[in-house]
């Protein structure tokens, strides 16, 4: 059986290792085909598994011997398929639309889906290694994958610096993990996590430097300043790094804990704290983004807070809102990041204030980022909504009203900027310099990449029970909670709550029907700009027009006191700057002394030494 | 007495690795001229003396041979004959001296025994010791040779004397853990002092450096610290992390210096911090830099990863989360100038990419040391078995 749960691995690494043997006789379309079968075969090998995790079972076995004290150790159980099924799957997916879009690349290309493969291994060898030690080798492997992808564009000062950002504020919170473990080991004898010495000498202090270090990977504030810089990234790797296969490592480190230890309230709380803290800048941040990728990014904050919250809420339905929440955020963010990609690579900008319109030129593109923002909005028949309503009866039945009034606001939020960017990019009309500009729809084998994700946005939207029966009940068994209740037709519970909840749901749904009823009733809108009552004289007609910058601006006046208190970035920049002014300082004392009166500085050092060892 | 022949162990894997350095600074060197005719022959008589003496196991004239090949070093040095290189080679050639004759009475007195010999002067001799491989492996405080060296120096006498000479110094350190225990037992918290400011030193000093190459030789200092740092908490883990940090250091170091060099010589003129976009003039340069810096941080993959993260167990076996800690936090600076070199100097716009392409025997060298950091980084059994 452990054979099978190499497969996944194995296929990507082979994938690796051919791409850079053939890379250079390769055109870069082949290789983008040769990257997709690696990733088919691993995602394959995935669902293979699936079967016997989703009936409680549980792979274990020794790969090989990778250093003497550490071998390579498996453990697959249902956390561990949840996280491989979104690298593999999620993975193959935007592999597959890579074929496309990289194709007119001149250099790199080889590097490119080299790092891609190895970014998704690196996450699959990281959820399903039952030594802690190689699952932090695997943590550094993707922090690595990221900034080389991110830096793909390296002679782009933009790109390099943004690359620059992810390694420091990643790599950095890593040692926190890397400190955690080896404490551990000098304590228990063992790196395996599956050892109960491993359960019996857990503490505070050792989940203190593991949040540290999840907390960097899944962009929990005070450390999510590097993910709006790390959008230099071809659009492909954005997409690959918010869905799948990075932010979703710190999650799964924050749910493995479980396995670790049994929580104490105090712990609880603070992943909740932080959960709800990190979901609010990231909506704040959000809304006076004109920039389409960082808006995303910023939306990415926001959404792992909710997966981080419903996971410190520590009930069986707060894990498996967390659960299902991050599949789901995979699907719908991996769909709206490819979306958006077409629109860069079909205007050659994400400036929100110079889009418009574009609905009529990218038609399929323009309706899979309406399903995927239903679903991040938590629209019904979306999977977004039931992760939404999954993550709101958790916290009622957790009895936290504070987290559920936190939740609720920012999807307020989340609508207004979802809703902002929509607008932007694909309604009004076409700007003037795009109307001269050939604009080209997402070629077939992109459209099939993003539609994929888009119809499993929809599918476990209608049918989430399918995800939930099969991937996250499972996955909540595996970290010794009982089970995850159930859902039926979209999202329905059934347990307890399940009058409230289905009242609930057809009040929504009459709404719904109630408005589109509405809609096709009246006179469907022309395409005139919407005017403004200003009070009195008409404005100009250049100011006629609400966009982006109306909606930016004032968002920008009424919350600055919230962006100067939520923005660490001048803190970090403040103890960089001491920091060099402190060396430099040093160095202007000490090269004069020291290295232009060597001997003497020697017969300094020298009596020094002596004296210490003669006063101890 | 204890036989030498219990702790030699390692020296097959240092002589292995001296000698693909031999060859991989032969390669580069007949691509860049690293001096006049008689730097070829010095080269030679550098490589011989540390060959030699790795294979011997006496003591003695396993010191006498590494000491000449450091006085062949100083010559390297000088050969350029620059004031610059001259004043470098005179100051090495100096501490050199003072070094060798603190070792030399420090090892006299107490001759390699298991258990200290009666005597009050122990402390003191632990002190000459401390004194005399600080000099050699440029330790804080007495670093004093190493940057000057390292700007007045060729890219590979430097790569001969950090990678080479210096480490060879530092497997005699490494023996004489194992031969005669008591001289860490007795001064630790000095070693561990001299290890933890060699650590923080070198990293302070080194973000505050604008040309690389003085730069690099203030990484060397501290990465020296966490070695040093093995040797006293040792024997266990911590000398096995010693040994193979001291293995990815000298592969690492090549690499750097390789990359810094191969720029330089295409360049005309020194690396500093104002040389920006080198890596579209020189793609393997860039790329070799990028690895010797990850190798030296211990980043895995990399075969650096390997020894660092058993020299932060033997932190926190013997000073539990304050010293890991510690070292958390020098490695954290390591990664700020690296960092800072590796996006300033060579990553982002450059004005001028028609330079040729790059000369092929050196990106050959650069390339294959390269997947050799990396995949020792990934299947580490290879050279594990050939340590204690």
């Amino acid at each position: 059986m452990v054979t099978l749960a190499a497969v996944p691995l194995a296929a990507l690494m082979l994938g690796v290792i051919l791409e850079l043997l053939l890379g250079r006789f390769l055109r870069p379309h082949a290789k983008g085909w040769l990257a997709f079968g690696s990733g088919l075969t691993a995602l394959a090998g995935a669902l293979a598994l699936l079967p016997t995790i989703a009936a409680g079972g549980v792979t274990d076995g020794t790969l090989f011997a990778w250093d003497k004290g550490a071998p390579l150790r498996y453990h697959v159980d249902g956390l561990s398929l949840v996280f491989t099924l979104m690298a593999t799957g999620i993975g193959t997916a935007i592999l597959l639309y890579c074929v496309h879009y990289m194709e007119h690349e001149h250099e790199g290309t080889t590097r490119f889906y080299a790092l891609m493969l190895t970014f998704m291994a690196g996450l699959v060898n990281l959820v399903c290694s039952a030594d802690l030690l190689l699952a932090y080798l695997s943590w550094e492997v993707i922090g690595l994958c990221s900034y080389f992808l991110v830096g793909f564009w390296y002679k782009d000062p933009a790109a390099s610096e943004g690359a620059r950002k992810v390694l420091v504020m990643t790599h950095l919170p890593g040692y926190a993990l890397l400190a955690a473990i080896l404490l551990l080991y000098s304590g228990t004898g063992t790196f395996l996590w599956t050892d109960p010495a491993v359960r019996q000498s857990f503490t505070g202090g050792f989940f203190l430097l593991m949040l540290v270090a999840a907390m960097a990977k899944s962009v929990m504030f005070p450390l999510h300043t590097w993910i709006p810089e790390a959008m230099q990234a071809p659009t492909p790797v954005s997409a690959l790094l918010h869905s799948a296969c990075y932010v979703k490592a710190g999650v799964y480190l924050v749910a493995r804990m479980y396995s670790l230890a049994a929580w104490p309230t105090s712990w609880n709380t603070l992943v909740i704290a932080l959960g709800c803290v990190t979901m609010l800048v990231g909506a704040l941040f959000a809304l006076i983004q004109a920039d389409l990728k960082r808006l995303l990014a910023f939306s990415t904050i926001s959404q792992l807070g909710y997966i981080i919250t419903g996971l410190g809420l520590g009930t069986d339905l707060g894990i498996a809102a967390g659960i299902f929440y991050c599949a789901s955020h995979g699907l719908f963010k991996g769909t709206l990041f490819l979306c958006a990609g077409v629109v860069q690579h079909a205007t050659g900008t994400r400036d929100l204030t110079r889009l418009g319109g574009l609905a009529a030129r990218l038609p399929h593109t323009a309706r899979l980022w309406l399903v995927a923002s239903a679903a991040i909005i938590g629209v019904p028949l979306t999977n977004g909504f039931v992760a939404k309503w999954l993550l709101y009866s958790a916290a009622l039945d957790a009895g936290q009203m504070l987290v559920v009034l936190i939740a609720w606001l920012v999807s307020v939020f989340s609508s207004f900027y979802i809703i902002k960017a929509t607008v932007a990019v694909f309604y009004g009309e076409l700007p003037p310099w795009l109307q001269e500009r050939h604009i080209e729809e997402a070629a077939p084998s992109m459209r099939v990449g993003m539609g994929i994700l888009a119809a499993l946005c929809l599918l476990f939207g209608i049918a989430p029970q399918l995800l939930m029966n099969w991937v996250v009940t499972p996955a909540v068994r595996s970290l010794a909670f009982t089970g995850a209740g159930h859902v039926s037709w979209l999202g329905i519970p059934t347990g307890p709550a399940g009058l409230v909840g289905a009242v609930a749901v057809a009040v929504v749904l009459a709404a719904v029907l109630v408005g589109l009823g509405l809609y096709g009733l009246m006179k469907r809108p022309g395409p005139e700009p919407v005017g403004l009552f200003t009070g009195g004289d008409p404005l100009p007609v250049s100011d006629s027009v609400v966009d982006v910058a109306d909606f930016v601006g004032p968002v920008a006046e009424t919350f600055a006191p919230a962006y100067r208190l939520t923005d660490p970035d001048p803190f970090y920049l403040a103890v960089w700057e001491r920091l060099r002014d402190l060396v430099g300082r040093l160095d202007r004392i000490l090269t004069p002394l020291l290295e232009g009166h060597p001997l003497w500085a020697t017969v300094a050092g020298g009596a020094a030494v002596l004296a210490v060892m003669w006063a101890f | 007495m204890v036989s030498d022949s219990v702790a030699a162990n390692w020296d097959p894997a240092f002589l292995g690795l001296f000698l693909v350095l031999f060859a991989a600074v032969a390669a580069f060197a007949k691509v860049f001229p690293q001096g006049n005719r008689h730097w070829w022959t010095l080269f030679a008589w550098l490589a011989v003396l540390v060959a030699a003496a790795m294979l011997l196991r006496d003591g003695w004239t396993r010191r006498l041979l590494l000491d000449a090949g450091a006085f062949v070093a100083v010559a390297l040095v000088w050969n350029p004959g620059t004031p610059e290189a001259a004043r470098a080679a005179r100051t090495y050639l100096a501490l050199l001296i003072v070094s060798m004759i603190c070792l030399t009475g420090g090892m006299l007195w107490i001759r390699e025994g298991v258990n200290p010999p009666l005597s009050s002067w122990n402390q003191a001799v632990v002190g000459l010791l401390v004194i005399g491989f600080g000099l050699k492996l440029a330790l804080v405080p007495f670093y004093f040779w190493l940057p000057g060296v390292a700007a007045a120096a060729t890219p590979m006498t430097t790569v001969l004397i950090v990678s080479v000479v210096d480490m060879a110094a530092f497997s005699d350190l490494a023996h004489l853990r194992v031969t005669a225990p008591w001289v860490f037992a007795h001064g630790r918290s000095l070693w561990l002092a001299v290890a933890l400011l060699s650590m923080f030193g070198g990293a302070l000093l080194a973000l505050a450096q604008r040309d690389l190459k003085r730069m690099l030789a203030f990484s060397t200092i501290d990465d020296m610290g966490y070695l040093l740092l093995g040797v006293a908490t040792g024997p266990g883990i911590g000398l096995s992390g010693a040994l193979l940090g001291a293995l990815g250091h000298a592969l690492s170091k090549l690499l750097l210096f390789g990359a810094v060099g191969m720029a330089e010589a295409r360049l005309g003129r020194p690396l500093t911090l104002d040389s920006r976009g080198q890596a579209a003039r020189c793609p393997v340069s860039g790329a070799a830099f990028i690895v010797g810096a990850l190798g030296i941080i211990g980043v895995p993959p990399t075969f650096g990863f390997v020894g660092r993260w058993r020299l932060y167990l033997a932190g926190a076996e013997y000073g539990g989360g304050a010293l890991v800690l510690a070292m958390a936090l020098a490695t954290s600076l390591a990664l700020l100038y690296y960092a800072r070199a590796i996006h300033r100097v060579w990553l982002g716009t450059v004005a001028d990419t028609t330079l040729p392409r790059e000369p092929r025997l050196a990106t050959i060298t650069l390339s294959v040391l390269m997947i050799l950091v990396v995949t020792l980084g990934m299947f580490p059994g290879v050279v594990i078995g050939h340590l204690p």
